[in-house]
């Protein structure tokens, strides 16, 4: 499963919607629950899911899923 | 009426962080059309003692500081408990740290008007706390940090004048600057002082005190309310916030309930006159502890 897919299902049981389709686009701007509590949670399901530690920095500044696909290749062993 | 600054700064969330912006309008749902000039005239005494470039730092630094606050109330969600217990702890790891501590009180003097909570209390401390006070009051504010309440009030009290004390020399420097910013020199002045030495200032000398979000960073938050009795006059009132179940790296009193800001202001011979308990609107699903901010108006 690429990136992109486990970020699927992750947003789907954060956001609690099962139809939710995100692309590398998608901005919080896009999903009406997306604020800045949910943001931090995602983040903090994101590090748990690939094994991964975020800055608080890179928790704050990140703005879209693609930044996210991006961030997690950088950080997930090779 | 426009509010340039404002705009600048919604403008800022926009593109660069959007996942705030939902939160920021909750807040101005508070009380429509109120928040934006007061967050207008907090921008104005920024960029008077800064430059513009302030707003782009102090929405940045708004973003940092709640991106902290948030990922603190979930892992004491986890753990039941803040992480740090005593002052030491919190200056090694934060305080003590020039960078860290500038961006941290620019974020919390936006977080005033910007988390719906804080507006809440900001408006119950200009309509209930300030507005009643009379012209040429002498203030004074413990540990003011970078200085804001202070200077709303002496915007809004004519001829009032503030000495603050705080032990951060940061919060000195941008205290004092703001106030000039602000067209205050001359009516406010801060010196370098620990808020639990203020025993040692004159009896009885305040016709107002102002001590916000302070108490929850003390090992022995009941000083404060021993400093505002002894430096307040009588029948004079003063205002004094705390943090209840809301986690953030530097908090380390763990305040429960209500009740107990309440005892320690009787403790002191204080009457509570007024009080309000706000939380923000967004929560962690499921959450066990409600994060509130709570205000008191004290009368001696």
């Amino acid at each position: 499963m690429d990136t992109l897919s486990e970020l699927q299902s992750l947003f789907r049981e954060v956001f609690q919607l099962d139809d939710l389709v995100i692309t590398r686009g998608t901005t919080a701007h896009d999903i009406e629950a997306w604020d800045s509590l949910i943001h931090v949670t995602l983040m903090m399901e994101v590090e748990t899911r690939f094994g991964i530690r975020f800055t608080t920095a890179e928790i704050a500044y990140l703005k879209s899923v693609g930044d996210l696909v991006d961030l997690i290749a950088k950080k997930r062993p090779a | 009426m426009s509010h340039p600054l404002y705009d600048r700064l919604m403008s800022c969330f926009r593109e660069k962080f959007p996942q705030n912006l939902r939160g920021i309008t909750d807040a101005e749902a508070v009380q429509p059309g109120r928040l934006q000039p007061h967050v207008e005239e907090f921008l104005t005494w920024a960029v008077a003692a800064y430059g513009e470039s302030i707003i782009e730092t102090a929405a940045e630094a708004f973003v940092g500081f709640t991106t902290d606050v948030n990922i603190a109330q979930v892992r004491y969600e986890k753990e039941g408990q803040y992480r740090c217990h005593t002052y030491a702890e919190v200056y090694e790891t934060h305080y003590s740290k020039a960078e860290e501590m500038h961006g941290y009180l620019w974020g919390i003097y936006l977080s005033n008007w910007l988390w719906a909570h804080h507006a809440d209390l900001s408006y119950f401390y200009l309509d209930r706390f300030v507005r009643p006070i009379a012209a040429g009051s002498h203030f004074v504010e413990i540990a003011p940090g970078h200085g804001g309440w202070g200077i709303l009030a002496m915007h809004r009290v004519p001829g009032a004048t503030i000495e603050g004390y705080d032990i951060s020399p940061l919060s000195i420097e941008i205290a004092s600057r703001l106030a000039r910013g602000a067209g205050l020199e001359g009516r406010a002045r801060y010196e370098e002082r620990d808020a639990l030495s203020l025993s040692s200032l004159v009896p009885e000398s305040a016709d107002a005190c102002v001590c916000s979000f302070v108490l929850e960073h003390l090992e022995e938050p009941e000083a404060i309310f021993r400093a505002v009795a002894h430096i307040l006059r009588p029948g004079k009132t003063a205002f004094i916030t705390g943090a209840l179940t809301a986690a953030q790296v530097d908090h380390i009193f763990e305040f429960k309930k209500e009740s107990e800001l309440v005892l320690m202001a009787e403790k002191y011979g204080l009457r509570v006159t007024e009080t309000l308990s706000a939380n923000p609107a967004r929560q962690l699903p499921k959450a066990r502890f409600v994060p509130r901010s709570m205000a008191l108006i004290v009368r001696k």
